[in-house]
């Protein structure tokens, strides 16, 4: 009895229909792909894909679920990254391992998301305004104020090193190789993270109630300003740890590299289910939604379908998932 | 130990010059209902706010259970068992029932994880205080209002309240759910919780209280047991001023019809409605909510396309199909929730005023004469005295009886002949009411067809010199002047 209720609560919920089109896209793609989608290096592939995506969609999803947004995330990570590497470089340190190069980034992430999370806590001003500000003003620090320039091919080691680590190596049927990144145990372990607290500590449930109704929050008792700033200052550390992984996947740490990353992941939650108005969102819902973008750009190659026509699919995606959260919300209020 | 759980001695307060709160005395007795009173913006909640400790006095005294308290915090409050219930209920609409019910405690405990069996534990404790169930797995935002009360009411016993105050608690609530909210205050007063209950109405305060603290403009105006007053009295003490209950009486009606309405059908909303309306009346629409009272008054708008039927304007047949169209025909339409359908709030007065008129405002080329909208709006300010000392200001500075007057402003100035007010008082105090009839009164004698649409019995009585009584969508009773009182519209309804 009480597990169909489940069930039943669970179909009701944006992430179930994620869930079903992603099923349904995949039979699709895998019927006119000649069966190439369920292949193992294709899969392995799309795992690579989506494993920095995803990670930066989890540290937004909280702030989503807060009532907020983080446009800021792009170029906050590559400035930890770019500046991160630049160090090192000139240092001469990360040449046999990398762990110096990720406490650099993470720490620069901790320093730009503390200030996101002052200007906001403390001013209680709008988040999108706050983080289109910062997101531009750390885009000039790196390439006004510190001119940070491109590092291709003079990558420390221990840092390219880290890149290459892979878990496995798979094989398809026609022998084409994929390895599967250790970047992606990280992956995995961050959305465990993220789960265990929005689900488990009260952090996490205060993102939900702030994000739900911020003066009832503050009035439960609830800090609101020290919540809020500890979030965009987590958001990020990780922001600057992430960004130091995909530099050692890429092997280059270029200061514009995730321009235009916010217009991509933001999305990608509100997808997975959360709403754009805050209050709601999960984990499992954000990783369905980021594996349905993955899979999409990287299938439309696979059946032919000019790289072109990539951006018309994702501005349909993005539109549906908005549209699924203002008209859910919209119903809810009446 | 005194006999008061809550004293408050000479308790003043100001905000950058102006005195909210002038030497205010009040008193709260354990296991009582106490009412407090008073016109919008009288102090009312800045009191509350000093007792739950949002905001610290400038000078008074406060003693709760026999101690002196020198500074509240809200902790302090809580700690003390003050509840407050705010309007808002301060819920979360996304999370269910058992976080609603138990984050407060996990927060108060300073816990860091969250247990879902601690939680269910507090959350089933909560509900068996007032005997309630509910579905805890519910989601807070898809319960009726009256449950969120109980909800909110819950959660606050669980700290042990022994005052708990509830600020204008009724306001969303049907009849039979504030009745069943008041079953539920006189358990809790049972139990020896005192409990403060912000209102303005009337009616209610004199079925719940056990003591009345009535405010004006600051000054605490009466403070003693509802015994010791009369509803007359207390209208005085709350306005200031002598009300009565002047019943309409037509002046000048037209003799032929303006409006008829013959066999108007909406299937499953109303059936058959046929009557008719003259210059220079009042008529009265009553009926339970769901009698398909305001459906009627939708299509007469063009927002509700009937099924059949016709509706006649002096004579002549007209399909109504938008409020633009309405317009046109010279027919307006005051909604029943003036703050989202009938203002922009956050726009100035005066832009409200003219919304509707903005065609005879401007030149022709189109353009707007800023200059002729402050002009307009002036006349309606002075004509209704609205409030505010610059119609330039936003809507949403006024008090909600003066906000409905824009509304209506915003009608009248458009040249009318019928004029459609759903609930025109819902929500406005007393003296606002009185400005609001009168003014109505005024405008039927000057020839305009009025309906008013409402369930408040004694506004209907009060205001019409006709009414229909509606119900299940059918007019199942009609009558005129001297005929209709309370008594007489009940038994019908009933």
């Amino acid at each position: 009895m009480e597990a169909k209720q489940k069930l039943r609560r669970f179909t009701r919920r944006t992430e179930f229909y994620i869930f079903l089109v992603l099923v349904v896209m995949g039979i699709v793609i895998q019927s006119m792909s000649g069966g190439q989608l369920f292949e193992v290096n294709s899969i392995v592939d799309i795992a690579r894909a989506m494993t920095i995506m995803g990670m930066f969609a989890l540290m937004n999803l909280m702030v989503v679920i807060s009532g907020g947004f983080d446009l800021s995330f792009p170029t906050l990570a590559s400035l930890a990254y770019s500046a991160a590497t630049t160090i090192c470089l000139t240092q001469g340190w990360a040449q046999e391992s990398a762990w110096i190069a990720f406490l650099l980034s993470g720490a620069i992430g901790l320093v730009l998301g503390m200030v996101n999370g002052f200007i906001i806590s403390r001013f209680k001003l709008n988040t999108m305004i706050v983080t289109l500000g910062t997101q531009t003003l750390f885009l000039g620090i790196s390439m006004g104020l510190l001119q940070l320039s491109e590092i291709t091919s003079t990558l420390p080691l221990g840092i390219r090193y880290f890149g290459e680590a892979s878990l496995f190596e798979v094989y398809s049927s026609t022998g084409m190789r994929s390895t599967m990144p250790v970047a992606f145990v990280f992956f995995i372990v961050l959305a465990v993270i993220v789960w265990f607290v929005l689900k488990y500590t009260m952090f996490g449930r205060a993102l939900y109630a702030i994000g739900g109704n911020e003066i009832s929050a503050e009035r439960a008792g609830f800090n609101v300003k020290k919540t809020k700033f500890w979030l965009y200052a987590i958001v990020g550390l990780v922001a600057g740890l992430i960004g130091m992984l995909r530099v050692a996947m890429v092997r280059q740490a270029i200061p514009k590299g995730l321009n235009g990353w916010d217009l991509e992941v933001i999305p990608a939650v509100i997808l997975g289910g959360a709403s754009i108005y805050g209050g709601e969102g999960s984990v499992f819902g954000t990783i369905v939604a980021v594996t349905l973008i993955t899979v999409i750009s990287n299938s439309l190659l696979l059946i032919g379908i000019d790289s072109y026509w990539q951006d018309f699919f994702n501005g349909l995606v993005i539109l549906a998932g908005v549209t699924i959260s203002a008209v859910q919300a919209k119903r809810r209020s009446i | 130990m005194s006999e008061y759980l809550l004293e408050m001695k000479n308790i003043s307060k100001s905000f950058s010059g102006v005195q909210a709160l002038d030497h205010v005395n009040f008193a709260v007795r354990p296991g009582k209902v106490m009412c407090l009173a008073g016109e919008n913006g009288c102090g009312k909640s800045t009191l509350v706010k000093i007792i739950s400790g949002v905001y610290t006095r400038d000078e008074g005294e406060v003693i709760f259970e026999g101690k002196k308290i020198t500074k509240i915090t809200p902790a302090e409050a809580t700690r003390l068992g003050i509840q407050v219930i705010y309007q808002d209920l301060s819920i979360f609409p996304n999370l269910t029932v058992r976080e609603n019910l138990a984050i407060n405690s996990e927060i108060t405990a300073n816990r860091r994880f969250v247990n879902q069996k601690r939680m269910d534990a507090t959350a089933k404790e909560a509900l068996s205080k007032i005997g309630h169930k509910i579905d805890l797995e519910a989601k807070m935002g898809d319960l009726s209002v009256a449950d969120k009360q109980l909800i909110a009411i819950c959660r606050a016993l669980l700290f042990n309240a022994k005052l708990i105050i509830m600020d204008e608690p009724t306001t969303a609530l049907t009849k039979k759910e504030v009745e069943a909210l008041f079953k539920t205050v006189r358990k809790l007063r049972d139990k020896g919780i005192a409990i403060m209950f912000i209102s303005h109405k009337t009616e209610e305060i004199f079925e719940i209280a056990d003591d009345i603290a009535i405010m004006r403009n600051g000054k605490n105006v009466y403070l003693g047991t509802t015994a010791d007053i009369t509803p007359k009295e207390f209208t005085y003490y709350m306005t200031g001023r002598e009300l009565t209950d002047k019943h309409f009486v037509p002046k000048n009606i037209s003799k032929d019809p303006i409006l008829e309405v013959k066999n108007l059908t909406l299937e499953s909303n109303y059936k058959d409605i046929s009557f008719d309306l003259r210059k220079g009346e009042i008529l009265g629409i009553t009926g339970l909510l769901g009698s398909g009272r305001t459906e009627l008054a939708l299509s007469l708008f063009g927002l509700l396309k009937p099924d059949k039927g016709d509706i006649l304007l002096n004579g002549k047949k007209v399909k109504i199909t938008s409020p633009i169209m309405a317009q046109k025909l010279h027919i307006g339409y005051v909604p029943e929730d003036r703050l989202t359908e009938g203002l922009c709030l956050h726009q100035p007065i005066a832009d409200n005023i003219t919304l509707s008129s903005l065609k005879r405002l401007s030149n022709k080329l189109g353009l707007i004469k800023q200059k002729d909208i402050l002009e307009d709006a002036n006349i309606w300010v002075d004509k209704f005295s609205i409030a505010t000392d610059d119609a330039c200001k936003h809507a949403s500075t006024l008090s909600g009886g003066n906000q409905q007057k824009i509304v209506l402003s915003k009608w009248l100035s458009n040249d009318l002949d019928i004029l459609i007010l759903n609930g025109p008082t819902v929500g406005v105090d007393v003296g606002a009411k009185q400005d609001i009839h009168d003014l109505v009164h005024e405008l039927a004698n000057q020839g305009l067809a009025v309906i008013i649409i409402s369930d408040d019995l004694a506004e209907v009585v009060a205001n019409c010199n006709r009414v229909i009584v509606m119900k299940d969508g059918m007019i199942v009773g009609q009558m005129e002047s001297d005929e209709i009182t309370n008594q007489a519209i009940l038994d019908i309804i009933r």
